[in-house]
C-alpha cells in the first residue's frame, strides 16, 4: 500500500544527503514512489520558527499563516519522497521550474494540520523530464492549502512528446522595489525552511554542485514576492510562479506588480529589469 | 483524521475506491452561474406563471420534447426509444400548476423521461406545482402531494451533480414572488439543495421589492448581521453576503476576535466581539449597527448561525453540556430576536426584513450522542413556524436552513467511517461545502424573495437522514 | 492658519492586543507585528478596511534602528488604505498618551478629521546593541583610508567591548534603574509595604472583574492565541503579595516587590479619534472628548525631586487652566509603574494642595500592575478604557489621566464623556 504515515516531519539533512547519493539511483526501476503519499498528522506551527521565517521573507507575524509557509511545512515530506531509492532522479542538478499554490482559506497559526506530499506526473520535457511534487494541508479533513512544484531533471531522456510547462508573461510594469540580498541569505532561509541544498549555502558548496555562485532558494523569492503584496492578499487565492533564472547571492533584485482584471501579475528582475528571475500571477481560488 | 480516511483521501486511495465502485463524486456547479445548456419549459394544463417568471429573469426557454409515441424512434431491433435532446439540457422546468387530476401526471412523466439522460452535469429539474391547500377537491390535493413523490425520486435517480426540486405555490402567488426562487434553483448557488419541496406564497403587504434592479448585488446598501462569523459556515455566509453587496456585521465570541477581524477586514465589514448568550447581546448588536451605520439604517437580515456541539450519549450527558448547547443554539436566538424585533429600536430589524436560523438534519431525524444539539435544532425549526404566525402582520420573513453533511471543522469531530457514510448517503455522493449553506441563506434573505416564509430548507444533497 | 475655531476631538473607541509578560507568547513578535495586529483589530471593529484616515500616530520606547518608520510600516501592513499617513513619536512611557494628544491637537486645529493614536512595546524583542567601544572602533575602521589604519582601529577593540549590551531602562543621567529610583521615592514619601500590596491586589481584582464582565469585549482583539492579559492574577490578595521578597531598595525597610511593581510586558494599544462632527456624520460612537492636556517635568538629576513624580508639576497647571479640582473628577487613572509611584503621586498632590483622590474612583478597572505595561502601549490602553468608563457613566462625567515617564516627565490629560 502506497501510503506512509510518519510520526513527525522528518529531518531534512539526512534525507537530502541520501537523495544526493547517485549510487542508490536506479532510473530504470519501477517508480513505485510515484504511487505513494507520505503524510503527518497533528502538526502545529512552532511560533518561533514561523516568526523567524516571517522575518527572513518579510511577512508580518499574524495569526494567519503565510501561504508559502505551508509549502515549507510540506517540504520535508517532499524531501522524503525524493530521497527514496525508487525516486527516478538524483537530487543534485534538479531544477525547480515552477510552483502553483492555492490557499483555500486563511489558516490560523494554532490549527492542527495534516500535511501530505506525493510525487506524480512524470513526463518528458524538452530539456529532460519533469516530475510534480504535490503538497497538501488539511484541517480536520478540509483541504485548506495545496501546492504543486514542478522539478526538471535536465538531460534525462524519457520517451514521449515533451509537455509544455507553465509559461507566464511578465507584466509590463516599472519595478517599484529594490531588494538587497545579503551573502548569507541562503543560509538564513535554509535555517527557517529546512531546505539545505548546498547550492544555496555558500560559494564553495554551490561550486561543488555545479553552480558558479550561491543562489537563493526559488521559494524564498516566491515568499518575498507575496510578502511584498501582503496588504493586498485576500483570504484565499491562487499564486502561480515560474522560476525563470537563478538569482545569485549576494545580489540585488527588483520587484514590480500590476493589477488587472484577471488578478495581479508580478515579476522579480535583475537591477536593470532586463532579466526576470521570477514571474508570478496571483488570482482567485478556483475551488477545491 | 483517522488512518482509514487518510488512505481514502490519497490519490491512490481514491483510485482504489473507484475500482471498488465508490466513484469520485461529481464536481458541482456553484455560484451565480446559470446552466450552460438550454432551459426547457414544459407547461401542463393551465400554467403560465412559470413562463412569466422566467421572462422576468430574462431566461430564454426552448420547447421540451415529451416522451409521446410520435416522438419515439426505434432501434435496429425494432424496440421503442424515447426521444432525446440534441444538445444536453441545462434545465427542465415543469409548470404543473394546472395539474389537478391523476391522469395529468402522465404529462409530468412524459416530460421527465427524456430529460433524465438528457441533462448536462449539474443540470436542474424544477417542478412547479400548487400547494394542496391552494386547490379544491380530494383528487387535486392528492395530485399536489404526488408531485412531491415524483420530485424526491427524480432527485435520487439523477446523476452527475444534477438536482431536482419542487416549488409549491400558495394561492395567488405571482411571477414576481416566484422569480427569486427559480433564479436560485437554476443557478449554481443551489448546488447542494436537492429533492426538496419549498412552498412559495404571495409576499406580504409591505414587502415591496419585486424583480430587483441589481439581481447580482441584491443587498447593496443593506446591513446583514451574521453570528458565528469567524470561521466555517459563518465565514462563508459573511463572504457570500458581501459578494452580493451587503454591509456585513460579523459577530463571534471575543476569544475568536483575531479570526473574526480577518474575515471582517477581508470583506470590508465590521467585527463585533460578543458572547451572544449575554443578556445584553441584542442591545449590543443594535448599538453596534447604530454606531457604524446610523440609526436610520436598520438591520435588513439577521442570520443566527452561531452554534456549538457538546456531544455525549444521554447516559453520560450532564446539565452543563445540556444547558450550554441549548443556550447558544436556541435561547440566545430567541432573546436576540425579541430585542431586535422591537419596532422602535434604533439599529434593530427593519420593518421589512429577514430572519434566518440554522436547524440541522439532526434536529429533524435525531442523532446518537446529540440529544442536546437535536433539541436545540428542532427548537429552531419550531421557532420558525411559531414566528411565522407571530409576525403575520409584519413584512418580515423567518426561515431556517437545515444543513446535512457539510465539510467543516465542527463536523470533523465525527469519526471517519460515519462521516464517509454521511457523505455517500445522499444523492450527490458528497458532503456539502459551507458556501452551499451560505448561498441558500442569501436566497432566503434576498429582498426579491418575500414569498418564502416559515420554511425549513434542507441543504443536504437529499440525504437519507430524516428524509 | 485658516482654521479660526478650535474643534472638538473625541475618542471613538480603541483596540489593543492582550498584554503578555516578557518572554511569553509574543516573544517571537516584533513591534511592527504587534502594532499591525492592533491596527487590523481596530480597522475590523469600526469597518475601516480600505479607508484612508487622517493620520496614525504611534511609537515604541524600545526600538530597533530599522523601525525608524514603525507606525507607517504597520499602516502599510494593515487593512487600512496605503494612503493613510503615519508618524512615529516617542516620550518614554508617555508615548501613547502623547500620541493621543498629538492627534487630538491636529483634529482641534482642523488639520485632520480622523486619526489613530497609541503605541507598542516589546520587552522580549528589544534591541541588543554593541558596546560603545566596539561601535567607535568599527566606525573608525570604516572611515580608515589605509589598510594599516583599519587594522589599528580594529586592534583597539578589547574583549569587554565584544559583550552585547542588553537594553535596560536606566536613566542616562543618574544610572539608576526605574525601580531603584522609585525605591528612593518610596522611602522618602514613607509609602508602606502594606499600602503598596493593597493597591496591587486591587488592581488585579478590578481588572479580573472587568474581564469577566466582558468590559474588554470591544476593546481587545486576541493575538497569537492570547485572549486575556497574561500578567493578570485574578486570585491574588494583599496577603499573598505580602509573602513576596523585595527586589528594589536595600535593607530592612525595602518594600518594593515583583508583586507591587509592573512586570516587563509585550503589547500594543490604539485609540480611534475623530472630530466630533465627523464622528457623528459617520455614526461613530462618541465616547468622550479630550478636554485638555499638560506635560510636566521634574528636576530629578540632583535628587532634589523625584523621577516619577513629574505629574505633580503638570497637574496644578492643568487644573488651574480648567478651573477644576481633584474632587471634580468622577474617575482618575494613574499609571501604575509601581504601586508606590501611584501612592507617592497621590501624596505629593495632596501636599501641593490639589486635594485628595477618592480611592473608589481610582483605576476602577485595574491598571498596569495587573494588565502589564508595554511602555508606549499604556497610554492607549488607559485612554480607551477611561473613555468607555466615562461614557457608561453618562455625559459630563470627567476623568483624569496621569502617566509618569522616564526622564522625569509626567503627562496628564482630562477626558469628558459626551
Amino acid at each position: 500500500m502506497a501510503r506512509v504515515t510518519l510520526d513527525a516531519l522528518p529531518g531534512v539533512p539526512a534525507l537530502l544527503a541520501r537523495a544526493a547519493a547517485p549510487s542508490l539511483r536506479r532510473p530504470d526501476a519501477d517508480h513505485a514512489v510515484l504511487d505513494r503519499t507520505v503524510l503527518v498528522h497533528g502538526y502545529r506551527s512552532e511560533p518561533e520558527r514561523l516568526a523567524a521565517y516571517a522575518r527572513v521573507c518579510g511577512f508580518t507575524l499574524r495569526d494567519a499563516l503565510p501561504a508559502t509557509w505551508l509549502h515549507v511545512l510540506t517540504f520535508p515530506l517532499q524531501a522524503w519522497i525524493m530521497s527514496r531509492s525508487d525516486f527516478p532522479f538524483a537530487l543534485p542538478g534538479m531544477v525547480h521550474l515552477s510552483n502553483d499554490m492555492t490557499l483555500h482559506r486563511g489558516v490560523g497559526g494554532r490549527e492542527p494540520l495534516t500535511l501530505e506530499a506525493g510525487a506524480m506526473n512524470l513526463r518528458p520535457h524538452t530539456r529532460g523530464a519533469t516530475v510534480d511534487l504535490v503538497g497538501r494541508a488539511l484541517v480536520d479533513g478540509e483541504l485548506v492549502w495545496e501546492g504543486t512544484s514542478v522539478y526538471l531533471a535536465p538531460g534525462t531522456s524519457m520517451p514521449g512528446e515533451p509537455v509544455q510547462g507553465l509559461r507566464l508573461d511578465a507584466p509590463h510594469v516599472e519595478p517599484s522595489q529594490l531588494w538587497q540580498l545579503p551573502a548569507d541569505l541562503g543560509r538564513q532561509y535554509a535555517r527557517v525552511s529546512g531546505d539545505i541544498n548546498p547550492i544555496h549555502l555558500s560559494p564553495l558548496t554551490a561550486r561543488a554542485f555545479g553552480q558558479k555562485r550561491t543562489i537563493i532558494h526559488g521559494m524564498w523569492t516566491h515568499a518575498r514576492a507575496l510578502a511584498a503584496l501582503e496588504g493586498r492578499l485576500p483570504d484565499s487565492f491562487r499564486a502561480e510562479v515560474q522560476f525563470t533564472k537563478p538569482l545569485s547571492l549576494p545580489g540585488s533584485a527588483r520587484f514590480g506588480a500590476s493589477e488587472s482584471d484577471g488578478g495581479t501579475g508580478f515579476v522579480v528582475t535583475n537591477p536593470d529589469a532586463s532579466k526576470p528571475y521570477l514571474i508570478g500571477r496571483l488570482g482567485r481560488d478556483a475551488g477545491r | 483524521m483517522g488512518a482509514l480516511e487518510t488512505i481514502y483521501r490519497t490519490p491512490v486511495g481514491r483510485g482504489l475506491a473507484r475500482r471498488t465502485g465508490l466513484a469520485d463524486p461529481p464536481v458541482l456547479r456553484r455560484g451565480r452561474v446559470l446552466p450552460s445548456g438550454p432551459v426547457a419549459l414544459g407547461e401542463l394544463a393551465d400554467g403560465g406563471v412559470v413562463r412569466q417568471a422566467l421572462a422576468l429573469l430574462d431566461v430564454r426557454v426552448i420547447d421540451p420534447i415529451p416522451d409521446v409515441p410520435e416522438n419515439r424512434t426505434r432501434d435496429d431491433k425494432g424496440r421503442d426509444l424515447p426521444p432525446a435532446y440534441q444538445d444536453s439540457l441545462g434545465a427542465l422546468v415543469i409548470d404543473a400548476t394546472g395539474v389537478r387530476e391523476i391522469t395529468h401526471l402522465e404529462g409530468v412523466r412524459a416530460l421527465l423521461r427524456p430529460a433524465m439522460k438528457g441533462l448536462e452535469r449539474s443540470g436542474r429539474i424544477i417542478i412547479v406545482g400548487m400547494a394542496a391547500s391552494a386547490v379544491e377537491g380530494l383528487e387535486a390535493r392528492a395530485v399536489a402531494q404526488a408531485l412531491d413523490g415524483i420530485n424526491r425520486t427524480v432527485g435520487r435517480e439523477l446523476r452527475g451533480g444534477s438536482t431536482s426540486n419542487l416549488l409549491r405555490l400558495e394561492a395567488g402567488t405571482s411571477a414576481d414572488d416566484l422569480a427569486a426562487s427559480l433564479w436560485f434553483l437554476l443557478q449554481g448557488r443551489s448546488a447542494f439543495v436537492d429533492g426538496q419541496t419549498i412552498t412559495v406564497a404571495p409576499r406580504k403587504p409591505g414587502d415591496p421589492v419585486g424583480g430587483t434592479p441589481d439581481r447580482e448585488h441584491p443587498f447593496t446598501g443593506r446591513v446583514v448581521v451574521v453570528t458565528g462569523a469567524a470561521r466555517g459556515i459563518g465565514a462563508a455566509i459573511a463572504r457570500t453576503f458581501a459578494r452580493d453587496g451587503a454591509t456585513v456585521v460579523a459577530v463571534d465570541v471575543p476569544a475568536s476576535g483575531d479570526a473574526l477581524a480577518r474575515v471582517a477586514n477581508e470583506i470590508g465589514g465590521s467585527a463585533l466581539q460578543l458572547d451572544i448568550t449575554r443578556p445584553e447581546a441584542g442591545a449590543r448588536i443594535a448599538g453596534h449597527v447604530v454606531t457604524r451605520h446610523g440609526a436610520d439604517t436598520p438591520i435588513w437580515a439577521m442570520v443566527h448561525n452561531a452554534g456549538i456541539t457538546r456531544d455525549k450519549l444521554l447516559a453520560n450527558l450532564d446539565e452543563a453540556r445540556w444547558a450550554a448547547v441549548l443556550d447558544v443554539n436556541l435561547a440566545a436566538e430567541l432573546r436576540i430576536n425579541e430585542v431586535l424585533l422591537d419596532p422602535g429600536l434604533p439599529g434593530g430589524l427593519a420593518d421589512n426584513s429577514r430572519i434566518v436560523g440554522i436547524a440541522s438534519t439532526s434536529g429533524i431525524a435525531g442523532n446518537k450522542g446529540q440529544a442536546n444539539y437535536s433539541a436545540s435544532k428542532a427548537g429552531v425549526m419550531g421557532l420558525v413556524w411559531a414566528m411565522k404566525e407571530e409576525l403575520v402582520g409584519r413584512p418580515i420573513t423567518v426561515n431556517a436552513v437545515a444543513p446535512g453533511f457539510i465539510e467543516t471543522e465542527m463536523t470533523a469531530a465525527i469519526p471517519f467511517a460515519q462521516r464517509e457514510v454521511f457523505r455517500r448517503t445522499n444523492s450527490l455522493s458528497q458532503g456539502g461545502q459551507p458556501v452551499d449553506v451560505a448561498e441558500t441563506i442569501a436566497w432566503l434573505c434576498d429582498p426579491a424573495n418575500g414569498g418564502v416564509n416559515g420554511q425549513v430548507v434542507r441543504v443536504c444533497g437529499q440525504n437519507l437522514v430524516g428524509a | 492658519m485658516a482654521a479660526a475655531t478650535v474643534r472638538t476631538a473625541v475618542i471613538v473607541g480603541g483596540n489593543r492586543i492582550p498584554f503578555a509578560k516578557v518572554g511569553g507568547p509574543y516573544a517571537p513578535a516584533s513591534n511592527q507585528d504587534m502594532l499591525t495586529a492592533a491596527l487590523d483589530g481596530l480597522v475590523a471593529r469600526f469597518g475601516l478596511a480600505g479607508q484612508q484616515l487622517g493620520e496614525v500616530a504611534g511609537g515604541a520606547v524600545l526600538k530597533h534602528t530599522r523601525d525608524f518608520n514603525l507606525t507607517r510600516e504597520a499602516v502599510l501592513g494593515s487593512a487600512l488604505s496605503p494612503h493613510t499617513p503615519a508618524v512615529d513619536l516617542q516620550q518614554a512611557c508617555g508615548t501613547g498618551l502623547e500620541a493621543v494628544i498629538y492627534v487630538a491637537n491636529k483634529i482641534a486645529l482642523g488639520q485632520i478629521t480622523t486619526g489613530v493614536a497609541g503605541g507598542v512595546d516589546s520587552a522580549s524583542d528589544a534591541p541588543i546593541v554593541v558596546t560603545e567601544g566596539l561601535r567607535r572602533a568599527l566606525l573608525r575602521a570604516n572611515r580608515a583610508k589605509r589598510p594599516l589604519d583599519r587594522v589599528k582601529a580594529l586592534a583597539s577593540i578589547r574583549p569587554r567591548d565584544l559583550a552585547p549590551v542588553p537594553p535596560a531602562v536606566v536613566e542616562a543621567r543618574t544610572g539608576l534603574s526605574m525601580g531603584e529610583s522609585q525605591a528612593i521615592t518610596t522611602r522618602k514619601w514613607g509609602i508602606t509595604r502594606e499600602a503598596q500590596d493593597e493597591l496591587a491586589a486591587a488592581s488585579h481584582t478590578n481588572l479580573a472583574r472587568a474581564w469577566s464582565e466582558g468590559f474588554f469585549d470591544d476593546l481587545v482583539t486576541p493575538y497569537l492565541g492570547v485572549t486575556r492579559d497574561t500578567p493578570l492574577r485574578p486570585d491574588t490578595t494583599a496577603e499573598k503579595l505580602a509573602a513576596l521578597r523585595t527586589v528594589f531598595g536595600r535593607g530592612d525597610d525595602a518594600t518594593m516587590t515583583a508583586g507591587n511593581s509592573t512586570p516587563l510586558t509585550d503589547g500594543a494599544a490604539l485609540v480611534l479619534l475623530a472630530e466630533e462632527g465627523e464622528a457623528r456624520a459617520r455614526n461613530w460612537p462618541v465616547l468622550a472628548r479630550l478636554v485638555d492636556a499638560e506635560v510636566g517635568a521634574s528636576d530629578y538629576v540632583t535628587g532634589a525631586e523625584d523621577l516619577l513624580l513629574a505629574p505633580t508639576h503638570a497637574l496644578p497647571r492643568l487644573l488651574a487652566r480648567q478651573g477644576l479640582t481633584l474632587a471634580d473628577f468622577d474617575l482618575v487613572e494613574v499609571h501604575e509603574a509601581f504601586a508606590s509611584t501611584v501612592l507617592a503621586n497621590l501624596a505629593a498632590w495632596e501636599q501641593a494642595g490639589l486635594g485628595v483622590v477618592d480611592r473608589t474612583r481610582l483605576n476602577v478597572n485595574g491598571s498596569s500592575l495587573a494588565a502589564g505595561h508595554p511602555f508606549a502601549a499604556t497610554g492607549g490602553r488607559i485612554v480607551a478604557t477611561l473613555a468607555k468608563l466615562l461614557h457608561d457613566r453618562g455625559p459630563g462625567s470627567k476623568g483624569l489621566i496621569s502617566i509618569c515617564a522616564a526622564g522625569g516627565q509626567g503627562v496628564t490629560a482630562i477626558l469628558e464623556a459626551m
